[in-house]
């Protein structure tokens, strides 16, 4: 993506941030690219929360209509697609009470899909059912974690946001999206290492 | 599974059709608000006697009315501008830019006011005057700022709400700080505090309502 580094406090500004400033000054055709480039991303983050293909359109679609409708209050210059994952996600919250129980299926059907693809690469039996209860024990883990720990570590690992940019969505300062990153990979980790270890003690 | 060409072209065709301010109506309509609010609230200020020296000497209210300026301005600074990012600022920040701005304002009002040896009891000036000033001058702003607000807040309509009344009550607090002469504490935290946190739970209750994009019912 194109980009430069003229973005609000000193950010690098991307073509989206561009044509989102253009648009909102009123140039109709700039709306387009900035779909093009904001629509994916947010569009995996609500797959992500809500199951019903219907529902994720609802929200993509209603994500884009109040960024157009808000559009006169873009700072020129700062970062759209903060801007729209803190949209999608208030939207997320408001239409979808069931968002945190369909999330933590979601992760479950994940961790199903990502089993599968263990079962293509591995060829004994006995790792992919080493993979499996390890993918089991990582969505236990996962669901044990606060609500706010669990938004920023798929705000910041799955869907690639800086801590910045997370901070932004989730209207939280950057060292408490630092600190539940933290705690969020401490826990997942130990998880793992804890998985990894009780393989090693003899039966 | 991604969105559709279909899916595009809709969602393109149905936005062109739902009117839209461009930034330039937006913060024309604003900054007419904003300035109207602004200029009721002082008004209603010099009205109800503006600047009263009372017994204090101008040095006493040149130093409170510069220091409080400076603590209440960084707070409004804070509570009604946005950050880098375009979205206001974190939940934390707001609070802290509303209570320290206060705390300070306070100290310094009754710290320079003892320094001069005016902070002593004054029984009969509980504050109820100043709570008024500061509902109804606040009140305006806070109506202005909510006004010019109204229907464009995509993310956090009540935090902002409550951010614009904590705003609107350190800009009345500044106010109340020119026109009042008592530095007795329990006198300030009735007079100019209180006011401050009766316009954020109402900016919050009504910021809700009246920010959020889609209207409540």
């Amino acid at each position: 993506m194109l980009s430069k580094p003229d973005g609000a406090g000193g950010r690098v500004a991307t073509a989206a941030d561009e044509a989102m400033s253009q648009y909102a000054q009123g140039d109709a055709s700039a709306f387009e690219i900035v779909y093009d480039a904001v629509a994916p991303r947010i569009e995996g983050y609500v797959r992500r929360k809500v199951r019903d293909g219907a529902r994720v359109e609802d929200i993509v679609q209603q994500t884009f209509e109040n960024m157009h409708k808000a559009r006169g209050t873009f700072i020129p210059g700062s970062d759209v697609l903060n801007w729209a994952f803190a949209i999608a996600r208030n939207l997320v919250i408001d239409t979808g009470k069931k968002a945190g129980r369909e999330s933590s299926t979601d992760m479950t059907a994940e961790n199903d899909g990502m089993g599968a693809v263990l079962a293509a690469a591995i060829a004994g039996g006995e790792e992919l059912f080493l993979a499996r209860e390890t993918g089991a024990l990582l969505v236990r883990t996962y669901e044990g974690l606060t609500k706010l720990q669990q938004e920023v570590f798929e705000l910041v690992k799955l869907e690639g946001l800086s801590y910045q940019q997370a901070a932004a969505t989730l209207g939280i300062t950057v060292p408490s999206v630092r600190m539940y990153a933290h705690r969020a990979f401490v826990a997942l980790r130990g998880a793992v290492e804890e998985r990894s270890e009780s393989r090693l003690v003899p039966a | 599974m991604a969105l559709s060409p279909e899916f595009k072209s809709r969602l393109l065709a149905q936005v062109r059709e739902v009117p839209a301010p461009t930034r330039k109506e937006t913060l024309r309509r604003q900054t007419w608000l904003f300035a109207a609010g602004l200029i009721g609230a002082l008004a209603i200020f010099f009205i109800k006697g503006g600047l009263r020296v009372t017994a204090r000497p101008p040095s006493l209210i040149a130093l409170t009315s510069l220091g409080t300026a400076g603590f209440v301005g960084v707070g409004m600074w804070l509570l009604f501008t946005r950050g880098p990012t375009g979205l206001r600022r974190p939940r934390a920040v707001l609070l802290g830019a509303a209570v320290l701005s206060t705390i300070a304002f306070v100290s310094w009002r009754y710290g320079v006011s003892a320094a001069y040896g005016r902070a002593g009891v004054w029984p009969d000036r509980i504050g109820l005057r100043c709570l008024g000033l500061g509902v109804m001058t606040g009140g305006l702003m806070l109506f202005a700022a909510l006004m010019s607000w109204r229907r464009s807040e995509p993310v956090t309509p009540v935090s902002t709400g409550a951010a614009f009344g904590a705003g609107a009550g350190l800009g009345s607090a500044l106010l109340i700080d020119l026109w009042c002469p008592v530095a007795y504490v329990p006198h300030l935290l009735l007079g100019h505090v209180l006011p401050i946190l009766i316009l954020s739970v109402a900016g919050g209750v009504i910021g809700g309502r009246v920010l959020s994009l889609v209207r409540k019912r």
